[in-house]
């Protein structure tokens, strides 16, 4: 046996019979807009992550978590609670408004985001190589993508020149996509009815728009607070039978009829895997803002069948997950 | 004195340590030294071979990632643009993205250069848009080579992109043009493991990093950081085929090999930190150090039980030696080590035991000398026998002589020059005495008393003693002479008588002296002081005894205090 491995040994034997709580541990603070149910899929992903780079929760990293359950003016309040503890590093995963909330509350303690859209764009950081100060982070592609969302939609509904998108004013990114499926819509031929929600009372009311437009179809911009809300969303696309399509493949999983963004999955475990190299050391100025590779297509056949569209091959062979 | 047991220890120790460390651990230095210089070389040839054969692996892996993104791009130019193709090339391209996850975006450009079809994963589909690409580098590239691998360019500062453009066989077929994210290289050069902790990396053809198992680093785009892979590169292409030393970015000192990828000109590098690589070695060094460290430590301790082997019967020696030369003859060297120690105190107690046997005799000779002549008391010695001095009774010689006209010459004369005229006088008796070994009982003043025939039993004493009388009256009669010229007015005469006397030791502890005692002492002594000078005068026994030999006159009989009746006294003529 190796001295190196020897005294590793020794260490874990120690860290093991040290008691649980001990302050040998380090912390995590978890900032999240939502709810541990809604963010159930994704705190999976960060623990995977967190784990790749050899933290456990309970054995050898202690989290705190701080949740707003969906109020977003809650948000700078929890941050600047975390950001008075002991802790060794803030995680703020799920949105831009959860970034820039942890960002105004420390400018020491190491930060690791997750969030959509461009983070130099909405001042979340200076440069994607070299964050600097203590942020950094992972982006999704998810915002960029509403576009395409656009796209796909037309291709699954030939026939209808008119098209509703759901936006959240609230969010910061909704002016840049707003830009976004406008042009989007010009080059594709097609006019825009534009809902806004950022409530949940606001979702049934949109639904029902949709008809009374008689919009081909809604298509959901970017967004957590409509991420979160796959599952109410996907109920009412099929009580109100609108073919729709959402950035989360938890929507078409619900019933919904599509999903296309970036794999949130991903982009929660290279959160985790950061947040753990910076309880080993590095400092997140050394670490580069990190763009998810994937964008998936989800489609659900049974909700297609349902709404009575049949799904052309362009879609079936470029999806990503199909399901029946 | 001082401390003369402690110097030699350790000097010892000292010598024995060397010649043992000499004898057990330069071997080992030796055989630990060639054994590291070549193991390394044979590692270092091993390390070469492993190396090259890793990068060797890993450049097929990512050529293999490569040439999957041009086989895929191949389908979509084998067949010329036509109106009625549009949908079919749509869903391949469609397709394309779906199996090529590398590929963000795919245009197809058709023979004149006009774009007709653009596919992404994230900005707007195109479809006909006829723009023209044929001035594009992508497209003049393809066309002249049939595929084009663009340069490694950075989004945003960031994420690694390359272009990768094909023409189909004809020119008709058109170009395929797609946009390749080279992040998905991570998965493949992060399966490349060599050793335990070694890794593979990608630069591109000017020396930035494209690819490496912590995509941060790729991401981080900075070129400064990234220079010490350069050098690494240099290193190696400054000896192809050869695994080079060098540094990465984290700064530990690595064995890298590369193989250089055709087409891109990237360079697929491998690296192992130097301290893994070499871990054989170092473990080989390591034992050694602890061999010799082992070898040392017996060679001490071998040279301490041998020092303590020799120093113990070296310290009973020396004390031995000290004690017999202080002159402690019957003290013994008792050593039983059954080799030259013991053979050595041996001799020396041989030595002892021979030097007791010779002091015992010399101060035998010593005693004997004061009263005996030199030559009787050697005789004495070397018979071994002292019993002669045991009191007896003898026929003795008694020979008495004196000065005559002494005690006036005393009165005048200088201290010095009575110690002066008295030192010669004896000189002369002395000699004269040791020739007819007689031997010398007293003197006081300016007379002496001499016994012939004892203690040691000579031939004829009679002769012997008037032959000697003569001689004392020669040797004196030429001093005499000499004190003269001086004007000392001085006399010799001598008086001997012969009969038998009580001879042997006499006198207290502190002071034994040899002695004869009887009638003829007396009658010796009184014929002396009756002897004018130049004359001998000799007792009737004596006389009858040298008759026939030394020509004698007899004079009137004398009457001597002591005597009752008048002595017959004879005078030799010499």
């Amino acid at each position: 046996m190796r001295r190196r491995d020897f005294i590793a040994l020794v260490g874990s034997a120690m860290a093991w019979m040290t008691p649980a709580g001990a302050q040998t541990m380090p912390v995590i603070g978890y900032l999240g807009s939502e709810t541990p149910e809604r963010y159930s899929s994704r705190l999976n992903a960060f623990r995977s992550g967190l784990a790749e780079a050899g933290y456990a929760e309970g054995r050898n990293v202690a989290i705190e978590f701080r949740w707003a359950e969906g109020q977003y003016s809650r948000l700078p309040a929890l941050a600047t609670d975390l950001a008075s503890r002991q802790i060794n590093v803030l995680v703020a995963a799920g949105g831009a408004e959860v970034a820039l909330a942890a960002k105004s509350a420390t400018a020491t303690i190491p930060i690791v985001f997750e969030m959509g859209g461009d983070p130099i764009a909405l001042g979340v950081v200076d440069s994607l190589s070299r964050p600097g100060g203590n942020l950094t982070g992972v982006s999704s592609l998810s915002v960029e993508v509403s576009r395409k969302r656009l796209e796909f939609m037309r291709e699954v509904r030939p026939g209808t020149n008119v098209f509703a998108v759901a936006i959240n004013p609230t969010s910061p990114t909704s002016h840049s996509q707003l830009k976004n499926l406008r042009a989007a819509a010009d080059s594709l031929g097609v006019e825009l009815v534009v809902l806004k929600a950022s409530n949940e009372q606001e979702f049934d009311n949109m639904f029902t728009t949709v008809h009374e437009t008689h919009a081909g179809g809604l298509v959901f911009s970017s967004d957590p607070y409509f991420a979160y809300r796959s599952q109410q969303l996907a109920a009412l696309a099929v009580r109100h039978a609108v073919p729709a399509m959402t950035q989360s493949r938890d929507f078409p999983l619900a019933g919904g009829l599509m999903s296309y963004g970036g794999d949130f999955a991903q982009s929660h475990r290279h959160t985790g895997i950061y947040a753990g190299r910076i309880l080993k050391g590095e400092k997140p100025a050394d670490l580069p803002v990190q763009r998810v590779t994937k964008v998936e297509l989800f489609i659900n056949l049974k909700s297609a069948n349902a709404l009575g569209i049949s799904l052309p091959p362009s879609i079936l062979s470029s999806a990503d997950g199909v399901i029946e | 004195m001082a401390d003369p047991l402690i110097a030699p220890h350790s000097s010892l120790f000292r010598k024995y340590f060397r010649a043992l460390f000499a004898a057990a651990v330069v071997p080992l230095l030796i055989a630990g030294g060639s054994e590291a210089w070549f193991g390394y070389h044979d590692q270092r040839a091993r390390l070469n071979d492993l190396l090259n054969a890793e990068a060797r692996f890993a450049a097929v892996n990512i050529q293999d990632f490569i040439e999957g993104i041009r086989d895929q791009l191949v389908w979509t130019v084998q067949l010329p643009w036509s109106d009625d193709t549009g949908e079919r090339r749509r869903l391949d391209a469609l397709r394309l993205l779906r199996q090529a996850q590398a590929v963000e975006n795919l245009s197809l450009v058709d023979a004149t250069g006009r774009e007709r079809l653009f596919v992404s994963r994230i900005g707007l589909n195109r479809i006909e848009s006829g723009d023209d690409h044929s001035e594009k580098p992508a497209v003049i590239g393809a066309r002249s080579d049939r595929i084009w691998y663009g340069p490694v360019t950075f989004h945003d500062g960031s994420e690694p992109f390359m272009t990768v453009a094909i023409a189909g066989n004809r020119s008709a077929d058109g170009v395929a043009v797609a946009e390749v994210n080279l992040k998905f290289i991570w998965e493949v050069i992060s399966g490349i493991r060599v050793g335990r902790t070694g890794e593979a990396f990608v630069l591109d053809r000017p020396g930035r990093l494209v690819a490496h198992p912590d995509i941060s680093l790729v991401l981080r785009a900075d070129e400064i950081a990234q220079r010490p892979l350069q050098t690494l590169r240099a290193a190696i292409l400054a000896r192809p085929g050869q695994a080079a030393a060098g540094q990465d970015i984290s700064g530990t000192t690595v064995l890298a090999a590369m193989v250089q990828i055709p087409g891109v000109n990237w360079s697929v590098i491998v690296k192992q930190p130097i301290a893994e690589a070499f871990g054989p070695i170092y473990a080989a060094l390591w034992r050694t150090g602890a061999l010799l460290i082992a070898g040392a430590a017996l060679a001490a301790m071998l040279a301490y039980w041998l020092t303590q082997r020799m120093v113990g019967p070296i310290q009973l020696l020396e004390e031995g030696v000290a004690r017999i030369g202080a002159g402690q003859f019957d003290h013994r060297i008792n050593l039983a080590t059954s080799d030259e120690f013991e053979r050595l105190a041996t001799r020396f107690n041989e030595m002892a035991s021979e030097l007791a046997v010779s002091q015992e005799r010399s101060e035998r000779i010593s005693r004997l000398k004061r009263f005996l002549a030199p030559q009787i008391a050697e005789l004495i010695d070397r018979t071994g026998d002292d019993s002669v001095l045991d009191g007896r009774r003898v026929e003795v010689v008694v020979v008495f002589c004196d000065l005559r006209g002494f005690t006036a010459f005393s009165v005048r004369a200088e201290p010095e020059t009575i110690m002066a005229v008295l030192r010669e006088y004896y000189d002369a008796l002395e000699r004269v005495v040791s020739a007819h070994e007689a031997t010398l009982i007293n003197f006081s003043g300016d007379g002496a008393m001499v016994l012939v025939n004892a203690p040691v039993a000579v031939s004829d004493p009679a002769l012997r003693a008037v032959n000697m009388a003569g001689d004392m009256q020669r040797s004196v009669q030429k001093l005499l002479a000499h004190w003269r010229a001086l004007d000392h007015q001085l006399g010799f005469g001598v008086g001997l008588a012969m009969g038998p006397a009580t001879v042997g030791r006499i006198g207290s502890e502190g002071r034994l002296d040899y002695s004869a005692i009887g009638s003829v002492v007396n009658l010796a002594s009184r014929l002396c002081s009756s002897a004018d000078d130049s004359q001998i005068l000799i007792d009737r026994v004596t006389a009858q005894a040298v008759r026939s030999s030394i020509p004698l006159v007899e004079l009137d009989a004398r009457t001597l205090k002591g005597f009752d009746e008048p002595v017959p006294v004879f005078s030799a003529v010499i």
